[in-house]
């Protein structure tokens, strides 16, 4: 086994866990203060990659710059989700919630596909070719540049969640509905706040990736949205610190282990690819934390 | 003469059943109709079972699982062992039930949104290794399926319709059966309420697993058919499409009754056939998922309601 590869695996893992953190804070927010889950959240990081990938094409200015418009736009769009979709089924059980998240997978999707074709896209970064060197570990720079974006965008939301009325206003929201509307807060207005300000971190998280160098297409947000969802609930529903956590572990797991797996059949001489296992890595964390503690790591009540 | 709910039910079931008997004589023989016919058949038995299941509150993100299990299970022991697939397919079924007992034990201490999430990952698993088994199941390229009825036999198209058509009849009464006993009963009340379901002596765990083997089982049974009637299986069959359309089924429909997955089936099945002859591609899915949402906001209780919804509009009209 290489340590110098295994290394590269955990930068690799960290640049992952940084998109399925800002996709699980968003969700984890949405759920704090309205107890429901958008499963299209995916879908809004495609919309948001897309919008990066346009206002790029006709603007020609730094990608990074890019980002955020595309999360104003996509902040608006998750005001009409919020407004058209979830406010109407609230209260009307969490089943409908996952039937019209559905819907709204299949809206987003195809009319993605219809608009802009189901080729896939690609930015090119300026700074693709620059690559860190960090003793022995070559980390790209555009790597680097997301996984610092990632925890300035954290630190951001912390600060406006601690320190600003209105992010308190949506913190007390999220402990108790009724006694925060009887306080004077007008809890459908952050409703529609913490869809927007989730959706503008996916969008984030889209733009990131595209700029990173992966391809967009209509389909690009499903697998990591449904991976995000994991990572919220074996974080704990509404533990922000847990989402952190979840999200590098899974991040870094989904690299690291298919190699050390690979490693470690080789010891008994069988050589074996792991790398197709990939995708199932985030569900057997999964089950493997619900069967052991059904609220998840940090979490504190189930469901 | 005065029908009462029940017997208005029984009469548009007998109805809609000779209708289906006489479809080939009144629309003429048509491979490409019959072909319709018959998935549309296949999705009503699956979506039934998706809906089996989520009379007990359990929302499955992954029936594609058992679809495909019973499938490949199906395929590869006629294939090996030369046995007519009418047995296999039963077998098929049986072994997506018994991978249905197991998920179902992961799954019940677990409700909504984290039970979809596992279901989900199931279906993801149960697509990895399908594909990483090579050797038996041909991996990304599939493998052949023994066709239901024999190609060389005259109008085979025909006879296989007739068959489908009395295998779902069966599986429907089944199910009907089933939510109407005592299990249907029980499955109600551990939805509405599961502790309540408790304290009034209800095994809820047995409930909960014996809905997952039974959906599973139906839905392997569909499944196998579904690919005995295409003569090849792929991967393809865990597609998370597969998962989300019997969903889409039920909701348009009618969740938890019998009715609710057919009409449903049918009513988009031929949407979106008809979709797909204006030459639509993905506008067809745009105007599903809209039809959707609308029906989820406007008429959570499917289309089997509208009847109910126009009668107390014009009551309260009058």
């Amino acid at each position: 086994m290489d340590f110098g590869v295994l290394i590269q695996m955990i930068v690799w893992g960290l640049y992952a866990g940084c998109i399925y953190i800002l996709l699980a804070i968003g969700l984890n927010l949405i759920f704090g203060v309205m107890k429901v889950v958008n499963f299209a959240h995916g879908e809004v990081l495609m919309l948001g990659a897309y919008a990066a990938f346009w206002i790029y094409t006709f603007s020609r200015i730094n990608p990074y710059l890019v980002i955020p418009v595309s999360m104003l736009l996509i902040a608006i769009l998750g005001v009409f989700i919020e407004r058209l979709g979830f406010r109407p089924i609230m209260g009307t059980g969490k089943l409908n919630e996952i039937f019209l998240s559905l819907g709204l997978i299949y809206v987003f999707q195809n009319l993605a596909a219809l608009l802009w074709s189901a080729d896939s896209r690609s930015i090119h970064s300026p700074y693709s070719n620059v690559v860190v060197h960090i003793g022995a570990i070559k980390l790209p720079l555009d790597y680097l540049i997301i996984i610092v974006v990632t925890i300035v965008f954290l630190i951001a939301f912390q600060l406006f969640m601690k320190k600003t009325t209105i992010g308190r206003a949506m913190r007390a929201t999220s402990q108790n509905r009724e006694a925060a509307a009887l306080m004077g807060i007008n809890v459908e207005r952050m409703d529609m706040l913490s869809f927007a300000l989730g959706s503008a971190l996916a969008a984030a998280a889209g733009s990131l990736w595209l700029i990173s160098g992966q391809m967009a297409n209509p389909y690009m947000g499903a697998i990591p949205a449904v991976k995000a969802f994991a990572v919220v609930i074996v974080g704990g529903l509404g533990s922000i610190p847990g989402a952190i956590i979840a999200g590098l572990i899974l991040g870094i797991g989904e690299n690291v282990l298919p190699y050390l797996l690979q490693a470690f059949v080789a010891v008994f001489h069988v050589e074996m690819s792991f790398t197709a296992w990939k995708d199932t890595i985030a569900f057997f964390l999964l089950i493997i934390v619900l069967i052991l503690r059904p609220t998840g790591i940090f979490g504190e009540k189930g469901e | 003469m005065k029908l009462d709910r029940l017997s208005i039910k029984a009469y548009l079931g007998i109805v809609s059943l000779i209708l289906a008997l006489l479809i080939p004589l009144i629309f003429g023989f048509s491979h490409y109709l019959l072909t319709v016919l018959i998935l549309m058949l296949v999705f009503i038995m699956y979506a039934s079972a998706w809906n089996l299941l989520a009379l007990s509150g359990q929302g499955s993100l992954g029936h594609a699982a058992f679809f495909g299990i019973g499938g490949y299970t199906s395929a590869i022991i006629a294939g090996s062992l030369g046995i007519s697939p009418f047995a296999t397919i039963l077998v098929g079924g049986l072994f997506a039930a018994f991978i249905g007992v197991l998920i179902g034990l992961t799954c019940v201490r677990l409700k909504e949104w984290f039970l979809a999430m596992v279901t989900f990952g199931f279906a993801i698993i149960a697509h990895t290794i399908t594909t990483e088994l090579s050797w038996l199941t041909g991996g990304w390229d599939g493998i052949p399926a023994e066709k239901l009825i024999s190609v060389t036999i005259p109008n085979y198209i025909l006879y296989e319709y007739y068959l489908v058509l009395l295998i779902t009849v069966i599986v429907i009464a089944i199910i009907y059966l089933i939510m109407k006993s005592k299990i249907g009963l029980a499955l109600e009340a551990i939805r509405e309420n599961e502790l309540e379901a408790k304290v009034m002596g209800i095994n809820v765990t047995k409930y909960k697993l014996m809905a997952f083997a039974v959906s599973a089982f139906f839905a392997g049974v569909a499944g196998a058919l579904e690919i005995h009637h295409f003569g090849y299986i792929t991967p393809e069959v865990y597609g998370i499409d597969l998962s989300f359309l019997p969903i889409i089924y039920c909701i348009s429909g009618g969740l938890f009754t019998i009715e609710g997955p057919i009409l449903g089936t049918i009513l988009i099945t031929l949407l979106d056939e008809g979709l797909k002859n204006f030459g639509f591609t993905y506008e067809r899915f745009v105007i599903i998922g809209l039809i959707l949402v609308l029906i989820v906001i406007f008429l959570p209780k499917g289309f089997v309601s509208i009847p109910e919804k126009i009668k107390s509009m014009l009551k309260s009209h009058s």
